[in-house]
């Protein structure tokens, strides 16, 4: 029988496990109960001894380590970590995840890279903990939780914030009179007579079956882990000294993030950072080259202030704005504000001008927006003085301007793999230069030579 | 037929009329009326764009006087709803909203420039079946249809919806248009099986289907549409009857797999356009008020009582057009 409480931390079950646990020092000690649990887990390696925790604080660090090498490490080794799959360290696991929850919420904060990934990898890891479980115990975990989560009928509108944060799609959901199905009941008696010549039974199996369940759940349980993360950091606010334990659990949390970074990082840069540098319209993703070839009325205000501001303004400037997660003015890239004269305001200007009607002939105020978006206020000149009145606006996801610009969405092969177009841009740098890296000499001449033809 | 006094701007002096003569306060919807003080106005007076905004009226005599007395080249209020509207301050909550405009229908029969009575009847053809998908789909009610002059508004007061944020306004967007291509693999138990969207006839695949159906059945030889050459567009017009008689599968069939999926695809993004989603997404968005004028088409934005038999040309035309010499 699985305890509850291995899938959701939030259950009465889990509860009463952090309510019985004793002093939180002692998550420092060795536990031979912990270390029996991991080495004697189904298909354990247990010839490293890095990879075996030892107390519960090793615990909640191999937890993060787990998501960031599974996310990250194409040759991740599962058998370093099947103890996570071990329904047995239940008891453990529980305390380790609000350690974990805790520490990142006292230092960092809800809107941090860190209370991010620890949200990412609770949902992974509950998935990854749901596909080990036998079906018939999959769907006994899934009744309890649903019922305990959500008694009575489930109307879409319940799940707002998720909708919100895309956690989860409204097209992904099978849904009637406003009601998400999940009662086979009720799809065999009000959806399944609609089908013909095939068995509504399998139907529902195949269509919502466990999989919309287990979604929903897995979803619900991320969005309650992000409000718990906001709610401990709120009380943090009131106290004058955090637990130096969970500050330095926290921190520890951060290398393990940083690891990525520097290992694996963006195709194997050395330090995974993309650094300011000269634009290079080759790499722009086709959305941004259609808007500097100028847009007619009706699109163009959004398109040169609020797309093609925030995305040149970031190329040039910051490029890893998303993954580096750190709020930064424009100065801190551009001190003398001499890129933006020179290379970003004209750049944006004369798109602006190529539209049609040019924007700034009927609506010369919109300057002044363009100003407002790197963030140096509502004023027609950029000047260090007013940085910081109004907001440096980040680039548009592709989700957005599919929304607000739909006609500038043209998408291509790089496309595919990415989800803002900013990123479109490093990947396409990365590439243009790591095919400029590895060009040799007589191949470079000879392309220069048909270039010439 | 449209007579040619029609779609004409009003002039200066057949506003006065028709707000002094013809319009009356009471004409205002009371989805407007009973939420006056707590919305946002804003008025063109010179018909470059409504830049007299912040306005509030305490009650609905003031707002009667303002407008038979400045008789504006064109009136709006907010769907947002605020402790200090004057101030586009402490937001409430906003009426979920789709707007469909004729002249920018993704796929028109009629290819005129403008509005024409074709393009207007198409796009209430689309308020429809957005309506039976908000109703069927999402349960949702309270919904008001209103002529805006040029197309047409869905007006939401589902009190469900109405504190939502722009995100799953957005996603509400997709779902209603048809704009995400539905998956075609299920898997259950281990196994995987193909299933496409015309034989699932419920929830997003059902959506995905009327709507694919509705933009293939009013495709033109000048339709164009991404990955879809003239060939396989002649094609997809050929063998469209079949979808008629909702034969999707004879359909797929006769243009083939590979081509089928170009064809969807490029339809999915186009349905992104079916409604203009910067409306719906704008919690601070003002539309035109219901009763006023558009004065650039000498037409009256009006509440539609019933969708079935609703003309605009007939229900949405001033008197003094019909007083103009032609």
């Amino acid at each position: 029988m699985v305890n509850v409480a291995f899938i959701n931390p939030f259950s009465d079950e889990a509860r009463q496990i952090v309510r019985e646990y004793g002093n939180l020092n002692t998550i420092y000690q060795e536990n031979g109960d912990l270390i029996q649990l991991v080495t004697r887990s189904p298909s354990q390696d247990i010839s490293d001894e890095e990879s075996i925790p030892h107390n519960i604080m090793d615990l909640a660090l191999k937890r993060m380590e787990w998501y960031v090498k599974k996310r990250n490490n194409l040759e991740f080794d599962y058998r370093k970590y099947s103890y996570l799959y071990n329904r047995n360290i239940t008891n453990f696991d529980v305390i380790a995840f609000y350690l974990l929850v805790q520490a990142v919420s006292v230092k960092f904060g809800p809107n941090s890279r860190e209370s991010r990934v620890m949200v990412e990898a609770q949902g992974k890891l509950m998935e990854s903990r749901m596909g080990e479980l036998l079906l018939s115990e999959k769907r006994d975990i899934l009744g309890t939780i649903l019922n305990t989560l959500l008694p009575g009928e489930v109307k879409w509108t319940m799940f707002a914030d998720l909708l919100s944060s895309r956690k989860i799609k409204l097209t992904d959901l099978v849904l009637d009179q406003g009601n998400i199905i999940l009662d086979k009941d009720y799809f065999m008696e009000n959806l399944g007579f609609k089908l013909e010549h095939r068995d509504p039974g399998k139907m529902y199996d195949l269509l919502i079956g466990d999989k919309i369940k287990e979604l929903i759940i897995n979803r619900m349980i991320m969005q309650k882990t992000e409000d718990y993360i906001s709610e401990v950091y709120q009380k943090s606010q009131r106290q004058v000294e955090p637990n130096p334990i969970l500050l330095e659990l926290a921190d520890k949390v951060t290398e393990i993030l940083n690891q990525p970074m520097a290992t694996y990082g963006y195709r194997g840069g050395a330090t995974g950072k993309v650094e300011a540098s000269p634009l290079n319209q080759e790499a722009f993703p086709p959305c941004v080259k259609i808007v500097l070839e100028g847009m007619k009325s009706g699109g163009r205000n959004d398109a040169i202030i609020l797309f093609l501001t925030p995305f040149i303004s970031y190329a040039r400037l910051y490029p890893d704005v998303f993954r580096r997660n750190t709020t930064l003015r424009v100065s801190d890239v551009d001190p003398e504000l001499a890129a933006v004269e020179k290379e970003i305001l004209p750049l944006i200007h004369e798109a602006a001008e190529r539209c049609t009607p040019p924007l700034f002939e009927d609506q010369p105020q919109e300057k002044v927006n363009i100003n407002a978006k790197m963030g140096f206020g509502m004023h027609s000149e950029i000047e260090l003085k007013h940085e910081g009145e109004t907001t440096w606006y980040t680039p548009m996801s592709c989700e957005k301007v599919k929304l607000h610009l739909p006609s500038l969405c043209k998408p291509d092969k790089t496309c595919k793999s990415i989800g803002n177009p900013l990123s479109y841009y490093i990947h396409r740098l990365t590439d243009l230069r790591y095919e400029e890296a590895t060009s040799e000499e007589p191949g470079e001449e000879s392309k220069q030579e048909s270039r010439e033809e | 037929m449209v007579s040619d006094q029609l779609l004409k701007p009003a002039t200066p002096e057949e506003r006065r009329r028709y707000y002094r003569e013809e319009w009356d306060v009471k004409d205002i919807p009371e989805f407007i009326s009973n939420s006056v003080q707590k919305r946002e106005f804003g008025f063109d007076h010179m018909g470059r764009g409504p830049n007299d905004r912040y306005k509030v009226f305490r009650s609905m005599d003031l707002l009667r006087k303002f407008l038979r007395y400045r008789a504006p080249f064109a009136a709006y209020s907010s769907v947002a709803f605020y402790e200090k509207p004057q101030r586009r301050d402490g937001w409430i909550k906003s009426e979920l909203v789709f707007d469909v405009d004729a002249k920018d229908i993704p796929i028109r029969e009629c290819g005129c420039q403008g509005v024409c009575e074709v393009c207007l009847n198409q796009a209430l053809e689309i308020i429809s079946s957005l309506i039976d998908t908000l109703k069927g789909d999402l349960g949702l009610k309270d919904i008001h249809v209103v002529y805006s002059g040029r197309g047409y508004h869905l007006r939401l007061f589902d009190e469900s919806v109405m504190t939502m944020d722009s995100d799953v306004r957005g996603q509400i967007v997709q779902y209603l248009s048809g704009a995400e291509l539905p998956r075609n693999e299920y898997a259950a138990e281990g196994v995987t099986y193909k299933l496409e969207h015309f034989t699932i006839p419920f929830g997003y695949p059902q959506v995905f289907t009327d709507r694919t159906r509705y933009a293939i059945l009013h495709l033109t030889p000048e339709t164009q549409l991404d990955e879809v050459n003239q060939k396989l567009l002649k094609d997809v017009m050929k063998n469209r009857e079949f979808l008629e008689d909702n034969q999707w599968g004879i359909f797929r069939s006769k243009i083939g797999p590979q081509r089928y999926l170009k064809l969807i695809r490029s339809i999915a993004s186009l349905n992104m356009a079916l409604v203009d989603a910067k409306v719906s997404i704008d919690l601070k968005r003002i539309l035109r008020l219901p009763s006023s004028l558009h004065s650039m088409v000498s037409m009256k934005c009006t509440e539609v009582k019933n969708i079935e038999t609703f003309d605009p040309f007939k229900e949405a035309v001033p008197k003094f057009v019909y007083e103009r010499k032609s």
